[in-house]
């Protein structure tokens, strides 16, 4: 059974429609990535798997529960994190408010320091400005702040809307591999928006390609670098 | 500055402080002004006295000793509030913003008409604790000990109101959900859990503003929260919307200046305190219009 299960998703806002009739499933403690250009539809596509947004037709399933229709509170307590575009951590809150917010709905008490030492071991810093405002972070710090809080909620699933973003290629190489080991450690399942096919290639997994709320291409990220398909993607070639 | 004003500034603004944390808890989970909150503390007052439109009050709870007194108020106060939203807002729940305060209009109207039928419309005399009306002397003033007691009872709420926001569960999910409410909603946090929260603490300060302000006038009046409530909301305004510590800054600050206008105004120019006042409100708007504590990073609601 797939882990995570998407079947003719639609999202529209009004007249428009981000994600068309969309289908795709992922096993369990697969890495997927998903690519394609600005408006693709690929924040829209995770927003509505985390219920942030709702979807206009369609189904989500996770270990073949539907999830559709259950507002984002009820899916994160079934054990999907999401990891948000643009990070939105608490800047108001320290960095270790910012860690807990998550664990509140957690039965298994007892796990939630360990799962804080594993945090605090893939991202010594955060240990190190624990109570210190989130706000103050720099953005690489806020992007792992921000997957580090996915984390203390112990998902099962999880998924990252463009992590890269903004950050300079040497924070990305250790946001990737602090992720990556994460998702070793724990066997989690990854979503990951990214949008450069040579990063997705370089870490390893598959790739999904997006253009006009669609998949236009499914496969392993390697070949994609490989046989630059995201260009076609960009400037309207066949897929 | 006498020692008789500073207690007047204070206990004023104080009071101010309590009725706009009352509005800004729930801006800032909800981003609702809750125009409702002056009836809130209307009900809260009427709770005090037996339903009828006779001119005279007969103190029905608000005749229990206070230890068990005040603590029903807050509760009821608490409970009122919470029905309140399940019952109006929560099926509003993703209106928009102008939509929500519309709501809280008409439920102001609705609880105000309520009163008006169980107690009828004109003002009666309350005795409320009339023994706290007994003046302290305190360094060269005369204060009444109710004045006293007001300003240790704000001084507490505000510590426990901001240990409670610090320290609780409750507390970290209402600050999240203040500033990135799906955000923290993405992490399993319940919104009718910290909405229901907000509501149950906004009606207890609501409460704490009845008993104040029926000790200070000895007046029930249907009325008598409107004021109180434009005072309040000018303040979370002033303070800017969304913050607590501005609300309360505000609050103070408005009370204090209404104080020391009372008393620094010549004779003839007293009758247009209020204008001063306001006037000195708008030229704050003008410098910062965000408010003089625009709270960090606070993203709208959706
Ligand atoms: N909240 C929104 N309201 C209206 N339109 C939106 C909203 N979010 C995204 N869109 C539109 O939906 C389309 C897909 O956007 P998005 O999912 O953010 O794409 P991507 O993440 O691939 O850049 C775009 O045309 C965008 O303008
Ligand atoms: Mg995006």
């Amino acid at each position: 059974m797939a882990k995570l299960g998407i079947f003719d998703l639609a999202v529209r806002y009004g007249k428009l429609t981000a994600i068309a009739d969309l289908s795709f499933t992922v096993t369990e403690g697969e890495r997927v990535f998903i690519s394609g250009p600005n408006g693709a539809g690929k924040s829209s596509l995770l927003s509505a798997i985390a219920g942030a947004v709702r979807a206009a037709h369609g189904r989500i399933e996770m270990d073949g529960e539907i999830l559709s229709g259950l507002g984002a509170e009820a899916i994160a307590r079934r054990g999907l994190s999401m990891v948000p575009e643009g990070r939105r951590i608490f800047a108001g809150l320290t960095v270790l408010e910012n860690l807990t917010v998550g664990t509140g709905m957690r039965r298994d008490r007892g796990a939630v320091a360990d799962d804080l030492e594993t945090v605090f071991t893939a991202f010594p810093i955060l240990r190190e400005r624990a109570r210190a405002s989130a706000g103050a972070l720099s953005g690489g710090q806020q992007q792992m702040l921000a997957i580090a809080r996915a984390l203390m909620t112990n998902p099962k699933v999880m998924l990252v809307d463009e992590p890269s973003l903004g950050l300079a290629p040497k924070v990305v190489d250790e946001v990737y591999d602090r992720l990556c080991q994460l998702q070793g450690l724990r066997g989690l399942t990854l979503v990951i928006v990214e949008q450069s096919s040579a990063r997705a290639a370089r870490v390893g997994g598959r790739m999904l390609l997006m253009r006009g709320g669609r998949i236009v291409a499914d496969g392993d990220a390697t070949e994609f670098a490989a046989r630059d398909l995201l260009t076609e993607a960009y400037f309207g070639g066949a897929a | 500055m006498s020692l008789q004003l500073l207690f007047d500034a204070l206990a004023l603004g104080g009071i101010y402080a309590i009725a706009a944390l009352g509005i800004a808890l729930i801006f800032g989970v909800m981003r609702l002004v809750n125009f409702a909150h002056g009836q809130f503390i209307a009900c809260a007052v009427f709770a005090l006295i037996v339903p009828s439109t006779d001119a005279l009050a007969v103190l029905g709870l608000g005749a229990l000793p206070a230890p068990v007194l005040v603590p029903l108020i807050l509760m009821i106060g608490a409970g009122l509030a919470v029905l309140a939203e399940a019952l109006v807002f929560r099926p509003m729940r993703n209106a928009s913003p102008v939509a929500l305060m519309v709501g809280s209009f008409a439920l102001g109207v609705a609880l105000q008409n309520l009163l008006l039928v169980l107690y009828g419309g004109r003002p009666k005399a309350v005795s409320l604790w009339a023994e706290l009306g007994q003046p302290v002397q305190v360094g060269s003033a005369s204060v009444p000990l109710l004045q006293l007691i007001v300003i240790a009872a704000v001084v507490v709420i505000l510590a426990a109101l901001a240990i409670m926001l610090r320290k609780s569960r409750l507390g970290l999910e209402m600050r999240a959900a203040a500033e990135d409410f799906t955000m923290a909603r993405m992490l399993g946090v319940r919104s009718n859990r910290v909405i229901s929260g907000a509501f149950a603490l906004s009606g207890a300060l609501a409460a704490v503003v009845a008993l104040v302000l029926v000790a200070q006038t000895g007046v029930a009046d249907v009325r008598m929260g409107g004021q109180i409530m434009l005072v309040a909301f000018i303040a979370t305004v002033v303070g800017g919307m969304g913050s607590l510590s501005g609300a309360v800054a505000a609050g103070l600050g408005i009370g204090a200046a209404s104080a020391l206008l009372q008393a620094g105004l010549p004779a003839e120019a007293r009758p247009f305190r209020d204008a001063f006042l306001y006037g000195g409100v708008i030229l704050v708007l003008l410098f910062r219009p965000q408010g003089l504590f625009a709270p960090v990073g606070a993203k709208p609601r959706v």
